[in-house]
């Protein structure tokens, strides 16, 4: 997967490539607007990442520019939140749009979801390690046995889950399995997942749901 | 201006003034000369002839008086048989006329002439008397030029009075302005002085004096609030500065470096959310933030909540208590943050093994939300202050949990954006803190 970063900010640009270059992606990155429109226009990319503030080209037109001829997907950076600016990118054609300062975990996640071409799969069913979830009957069973789940630990686990692998950061949580969609400062997050470890990891040797330090929380079976 | 506008009004008085005046002396005239005709007309019904009268040139000589007026006496042959003409006017043709008539007539000199056909026994005449109007046109001019002078000196009079009156009428305006000058920002203690005796500068200046008020307020408030932020920056930037700056002094251990990384994190976000919140409360309180109304079922939205923290409450073994009902009319993001960070609080300051209930009360002209704790009371000194940015009851105080002092202004903001307020009493048996919805008659 090719992916083309225009970021004039050669700190953003080179975080960018680390992180994305450590995920798995190509990536090339251009340092101005028109060095962003030769590469884009030069070779083809899976998705392209631009932030809004470009010296030469900004990123709107350059947004127009790649419109008129590519359907590559494209996500937007900007530290403007303000309502209208975010309308504006996406009546342009942009696919989404992340606000400074963004974080690691979301920045993955956004990329994903770009990527995974089609809409995601109805999956019904989960399965890692020996832990099984079942999403119609709202049944989950570690090592065989059944284990009883309020219903915001069910979707908590099934966020995990259906995430596997991918670490998600505290505010993602809160805002899928609460509706709080803006930081939050407590610890709910922490002791939700605490108590659904306390249940799902605890009397197991073998712990699926992980810490990863100063990000957030992941699901994934480690050796 | 008063001089621009009392000019023509002086010019027009004095046109008017001098028309009438010459339409009555031309009226005035007239009526003599036909009194002259008539007179003319009964001396010669008495005389026995024209010949008498002739012969009797003094009666009427006197009878005219000076050189002004002429008379003629005309027969139907065109004979003149009397004529007193002393500036030797030539005698004009005029038609027959069997009552008097008027003609201004130019010769030599401009004359005013009436004239009457009358019969004398089987003679016809024509009796003609006139005025010159010399005399009366020198008189308009002389009248002309007086008025001319009055108007100029009036004129004159009028802008050095007018001048002199407004200047002496705006003198306290003057002193206002120079007062209001001299109010900058470092100077926004000043008052405007208050006119006592003038009554319309006097509610300007109490007026302008309260704007001053209240600009020196906002003012304060935002230089205070400038300097708070700068501090609350300078917190987490010194905890990065020192952490990272002691770390690279000499090498670590991965673990070492990992720590810090960690909390270097901590401070970032911590940071952003500052930035969130400063940024959220510098768009509510622009007027023009939009509030997407909804109607909201109170308990499910208060149910919400208390899952979200029931966690948290549960770990300090204080049970969240919901009764609230009823339907509420407003923006469910805003009212769910006010709410959130009411029942953080509630948590996080309430005491362990306790109760924190959430209630709702619906009255005519509003409905409350109001959330209660049972904690140590809340001194009084704390209570107005308490929806300030970034007050804190206790300076010293900072949790790790902090929602950095803007938690309270947060729902103060969202509480104005809809209309409504927030309030909050403390005694010995807890705190409460309102939110107050006024309802809107639709």
């Amino acid at each position: 997967m090719r992916i083309l970063v225009v970021e004039d900010e050669s700190k953003m640009a080179d975080y960018l490539r680390k992180a994305l270059t450590e995920s798995g992606y190509a990536v090339e990155i251009a340092l101005d607007g028109l060095d962003g429109q030769h590469l884009a226009q030069e070779s083809e990319f899976d998705l392209i990442i631009l932030d809004v503030m470009l010296p030469g080209l900004d990123g709107w037109q350059l947004l127009q520019i790649i419109r008129r001829k590519w359907q590559t997907p494209v996500l937007f950076l900007t530290a403007r939140d303000s309502v209208d600016d975010r309308v504006k990118g996406l009546e342009l054609g942009a696919d989404d749009y992340l606000v400074k300062p963004f974080s690691y975990a979301e920045l993955l996640a956004r990329v994903r979801t770009l990527l995974r071409r089609g809409p995601p799969r109805e999956v019904e069913h989960f399965v890692a390690g020996d832990l099984s979830l079942d999403l119609l009957r709202r049944r989950v069973t570690r090592n065989g046995e059944r284990l009883t789940l309020t219903n915001k630990e069910f979707s908590l686990l099934h966020l995990l889950l259906s995430r596997e692998g991918e670490v998600l950061s505290r505010s993602l949580i809160a805002s899928q399995i609460w509706q709080m969609n803006f930081d939050s400062d407590t610890n709910v997050v922490d002791v939700a997942i605490r108590r659904l470890r306390a249940k799902v990891d605890d009397p197991y040797s073998l712990k699926l749901i992980h810490t990863v330090r100063g990000i957030g929380y992941m699901l994934e079976v480690q050796s | 201006m008063f001089a621009l506008v009392s000019t023509p009004l002086l010019g027009s008085i004095g046109f008017y003034l001098y028309q009438s005046l010459q339409r009555e002396i031309a009226w005035r005239d007239d009526q003599a000369l036909l009194g002259r005709l008539e007179r003319m007309q009964a001396l010669i019904s008495d005389s026995d002839s024209i010949e008498q009268l002739r012969s009797r040139p003094k009666l009427y000589e006197n009878m005219l008086g000076n050189r002004e007026n002429l008379l003629w006496i005309v027969d139907d042959t065109g004979k003149v048989l009397i004529e007193i003409n002393p500036v030797g006017m030539t005698l004009p043709k005029l038609p027959t006329a069997p009552h008097a008539r008027l003609v201004d007539a130019h010769s030599a000199a401009s004359v005013r002439l009436a004239w009457q056909d009358v019969m004398q026994g089987d003679r016809g005449l024509t009796l003609i008397a006139g005025k010159l109007l010399s005399e009366r046109d020198q008189m308009l001019a002389a009248y002309r030029l007086k008025l001319w002078v009055a108007m100029s000196v009036g004129a004159l009079l009028a802008f050095v009075l007018g001048w002199w009156v407004s200047r002496r009428g705006l003198r306290p305006v003057r002193m206002l302005a120079k007062r209001a000058a001299g109010i900058d920002v470092q100077h926004l203690h000043l008052r405007l002085d208050e006119f006592n005796d003038l009554n319309e500068l006097q509610v300007l200046s109490k007026a302008l004096n309260q704007m001053l008020a209240r600009l020196e307020d906002g003012f304060t408030q935002l230089s205070r609030f400038s300097e708070d932020l700068a501090h609350e920056m300078r917190t987490p930037l010194s905890n990065l500065m020192g952490h990272t700056q002691q770390n690279l002094r000499y090498s670590r251990s991965i673990e070492d470096y990992q720590n810090l990384l960690v909390s270097n994190q901590e401070e970032y976000e911590r940071l952003a959310r500052m930035i969130d919140s400063m940024l959220f409360l510098a768009r509510t309180e622009h007027s023009h933030a939009s509030v997407n109304y909804e109607s909201i079922s109170l308990h499910d939205l208060v149910e919400q909540l208390c899952e979200y923290f029931e966690g948290v409450a549960q770990e300090r073994d204080v049970k969240l208590i919901n009764q609230a009902d009823g339907e509420l009319w407003a923006d469910p993001v805003l009212i769910r943050r006010a709410l959130a960070n009411l029942l953080s609080n509630a948590l996080r300051y309430g005491a362990p093994a306790a109760e924190v209930v959430i209630n709702s009360l619906a009255a005519e002209d509003r409905i409350e939300v109001s959330v209660h704790n049972q904690g140590q009371p809340i001194s009084v000194e704390h209570l107005p202050r308490l929806f300030e940015r970034f007050y804190r009851c206790d300076p010293s105080r900072n949790q790790p949990d902090d929602s950095g002092g803007l938690g309270l202004a947060i729902v103060r903001s969202i509480m104005q954006l809809h209309g409504g307020q927030v309030t909050v009493d403390s005694s010995q048996l807890g705190t409460n803190f309102r939110l107050v919805f006024p309802i809107r008659n639709a």
